[in-house]
């Protein structure tokens, strides 16, 4: 069983993260990330070793959704596991994910799965539906996604 | 830790037994065995269900006995050989359990818009269970990316 103290560290540093993903501040975010992470983001078939991924998926976010807005709706602490449930909103304003931008907006539900150790956050599975994304941005193919 | 009136502790690893149960259960496609570890009134969300219909959005929101048990015995006639690997299952005192596990099938039935072709399909799924002080589970909530799927069964159109 996970120490209290521990707990409250762990969810102290995905809390860190997600405020600052919230205001668009990737180097903070990064900040609390291990250079060794293992980054998994399903949607996108990233399986990565190394934060360097992560901050291209926080990037690539923020460059497709400029004004993106993520919203928390609950944090689950399970030993040293953080799990982020949150809504990203934004308007497309380049190309993302292979989509052409036609300045849709787009809100997506998301679970965040980050794993922690010593203060930091050591590896993170993220989960989302590439389908409601591409149906937002109005893709209509899967095979010809910069199509829409 | 959460002491109940019958004597029972819910304990973590008490939330994560049930929850594993259920996953057991769910391989052996015993669909009323899985509802029967949940209390009546539990929540179901199954977050990337959506159907887009002109006037309305369908989605996969209710409860374990109006949309989960048809969802999941559904999934069964569609995929026969329906499984589940579970890789991780973290847990607290609270009742909070999440799980990854890899749901998978060969489909031999109509599922949604999709028709069947034979084709087998494997994706990650995130499940975030919340199992009450009665150890029945009261809450659960899926993530998965479903297009994923549907270009593994060959089915290319975003509907």
């Amino acid at each position: 069983m996970t120490s209290s103290v521990l707990t409250g560290t762990s969810t102290k540093t995905v809390q860190a993260f997600l405020d600052a993903f919230a205001r668009h501040d990737v180097d903070a975010a990064m900040a609390v990330v291990d250079p060794r992470a293992s980054v998994t983001v399903h949607p996108l078939d990233v399986h990565a070793q190394g934060a360097d991924s992560l901050r291209t998926v926080l990037e690539d976010l923020l460059r497709g959704f400029p004004d993106l807005m993520i919203s928390v709706s609950r944090v689950i602490t399970t030993g040293d596991v953080v799990t982020a449930l949150l809504r990203a909103e934004g308007t497309q304003a380049a190309g993302y994910a292979g989509a052409i931008n036609t300045e849709k907006h787009l809100d997506i539900e998301q679970a965040w799965r980050f794993a922690t150790g010593g203060g930091v956050i050591t590896g993170v599975a993220v989960y989302w539906c590439q389908a409601q994304l591409y149906r937002r941005l109005a893709v209509k193919r899967y095979d010809e996604i910069s199509i829409a | 830790m959460t002491q109940t009136s019958t004597g029972t502790t819910r304990t973590a690893e008490a939330a994560a037994a049930v929850v594993t149960e259920f996953f057991d259960r769910y391989r052996a496609h015993d669909v009323d065995g899985m509802t029967d570890l949940c209390s009546i009134t539990a929540g179901f969300s199954y977050v990337p269900v959506e159907m887009w219909g002109k006037q309305r959005v369908l989605r996969g929101d209710g409860t374990v006995g109006t949309m989960g048990k048809p969802l999941w015995a559904g999934l069964i006639a569609a995929f026969p050989d329906l499984s589940n690997t579970v890789h991780t299952v973290t847990s607290n005192d609270d009742g909070d359990v999440v799980v990854q596990a890899d749901i998978e099938g060969t489909q031999q039935g109509a599922w949604g818009l999709i028709t069947p072709a034979g084709k087998h399909y494997s994706e990650p799924h995130l499940f975030i269970f919340h199992v009450g002080p009665d150890l029945l589970i009261d809450s659960i909530t899926g993530y998965w990316n479903d297009a994923g799927i549907s270009r593994q069964l060959g089915h290319n159109e975003v509907d």
